[in-house]
């Protein structure tokens, strides 16, 4: 690394990027020295601040504040954790309960979806209605719908693939699993009215299976195997 | 009790300005006192129709605007003197009124006239808020053609999201010669779609075109769409009545064919 020590804002303060390598007394002065370099800039500044590139032991940590703040006019706020691991553990715990939740509650819709209507929804759904062509429907959990899918319907908004989608009449423009995308067949809309007229709906569950969106009817087994 | 009820259709070119000079002067027919009013600001067609055009002084903004009283810009009807248009403005646009100047017109006019009759323009901006702002129910116009059924789905949708109550379907330019080679939606099929009350079939029909073009709306004669639009406005009005045989042809032959059966 070129230079031991790297300032960067970011949103929230101040983010030091630490050469590991060098000894720590060296680069405490290199820190000191580049914040008496920038005083004219940060002068009198309440910045957060967070360190990148080393790791620090607590006492570490202490000694670099405590340099900043006797040697020169910043005020530091608070000392941010920059530790991805972490996060990106607490992101996926956070995401994994919002979606284990939202498989066990569910909220109910009376009434018809039209053309045009989004209906967005934390929990899994229940829809006592029709979904009709043009219109959404977007639930972090499952969707059941006791009526028609003809619209557009997204489970497992969050990414959750083992979301499913349930309707009475199963006709849908374009259902969407977790990241996966099945569409309808391209045929006209009249022959897909003339087609339903003629089959006696049953109802059917949509799921994901080897990557692709599976629509199959409702049978004693579907449920043993959720 | 007089009611306000709005024609709309989200989509262009089904019927909107037809329906609504038929079905007004079909309840003039009826004895009731009708208003219509062309919402379609800037796009005025509705006095056309009617053939009214060449009586227009004063407008529906100049009325909203305090240019003149509302009583001098409402034209009477030249068949039925029950009858009266409120024509629109030509050389504006929609924001030239609000929702809640619309609303306080028709309050205004519930109370000499049993019907108002809002010919609403296409599409959901402004000019559609403007017309269903002061309605008590709607009458939503369908061809049944995938795009106009799409439209007529979304406006259902925003008439149910504004409240407005009482929604009502009527299809228009229905052709049973592509009906029944399989080749049209059936009526059946609409309804299915958009699944809310219908009141009127009204066949595909030439002589919509000649009288449009006479301004003479055809409520009421012996061609099959006129008869059609006659059973909407019985309907309108309240009174059951059954739906029209479309598959028969109104000839002169088939009728005399009839009487020898």
């Amino acid at each position: 690394m070129s230079q031991p020590v790297i300032i960067k804002s970011n949103k929230y303060g101040i983010n030091l990027i630490l050469d590991p390598k060098i000894p720590f007394e060296e680069l405490l002065d290199c820190i000191t020295d580049k914040f008496l370099e920038s005083e004219k800039f940060f002068r009198n500044a309440h910045v957060a601040i967070s360190f990148e590139g080393r790791a620090l032991s607590d006492e570490q940590e202490y000694r670099i504040i405590d340099a900043i703040t006797t040697r020169t006019s910043i005020r530091i706020v608070c000392i941010i954790d920059n530790d991805e691991i972490r996060e990106q553990y607490t992101k996926q715990r956070v995401e994994q309960y919002l979606a284990d939740e939202s498989g066990n509650t569910g909220k109910f819709y009376k009434g018809t979806l039209r053309s045009g209507q989004v209906l967005e929804c934390e929990t899994s759904i229940i829809i006592i209605g029709d979904v009709n062509p043009g219109a959404k429907l977007i639930s972090i959990g499952n969707i059941v719908i006791l009526g028609a899918l003809k619209g557009t319907a997204y489970a497992g908004a969050s990414g959750n693939e083992d979301c499913f989608v349930v309707a009475l009449d199963m006709n849908p423009v374009q259902i969407k699993i977790g990241n996966i995308i099945g569409r309808s067949e391209d045929k006209g809309i009249l022959a897909s009215i003339r087609e339903r007229r003629k089959a006696v709906a049953q109802p059917q569950i949509a799921t994901v299976s080897d990557g692709h969106i599976l629509i199959e009817p409702i049978t004693k087994n579907t449920f043993n195997n959720l | 009790m007089s009611e306000v009820i709005v024609i709309t259709s989200g989509k262009g070119g089904v019927g909107k300005t037809t329906t609504t000079a038929n079905v007004g002067t079909g309840l003039a027919q009826l004895n009731k006192k009708v208003v219509l009013i062309d919402t379609d600001i800037g796009l005025r067609n509705l006095d056309v129709v009617m053939g009214l055009e060449n009586r227009i002084v004063y407008n529906l903004v100049d009325v909203i605007e305090g240019n003149c009283r509302l009583k001098q810009a409402l034209i009477k009807d030249k068949k039925y003197p029950n009858l009266a248009l409120l024509p629109s403005a030509q050389t504006r646009d929609k924001s030239s009124v609000t929702p809640e100047q619309m609303k306080k017109l028709t309050d205004e006019l519930r109370e000499e006239f049993d019907y108002i009759l809002l010919d609403c323009p296409a599409g959901i901006e402004q000019g559609f808020q403007n017309a269903i702002a002061g309605a008590d129910r709607a009458v939503v116009v369908t061809t049944p053609e995938v795009s106009a059924i799409r439209d007529a789905d979304r406006i259902i949708g925003l008439l149910e999201a504004n409240e407005i109550k009482q929604t009502q379907l009527i299809v228009n330019r229905l052709r049973m010669d592509m009906v029944k080679r399989g080749d049209m939606m059936t009526v059946e099929d609409v309804c299915e779609i958009l699944a809310i009350n219908l009141i009127g079939v009204v066949p595909d029909d030439e002589q919509i075109v000649i009288s449009t073009n006479q301004g003479e709306p055809l409520v009421g004669s012996e061609a099959l769409a006129g008869k059609a639009f006659a059973n909407i406005c019985k309907r309108i009005a309240g009174e059951e009545v059954p739906f029209l045989d479309l598959q028969k042809k109104a000839g002169v032959f088939t009728r005399l064919a009839g009487l020898f059966k």
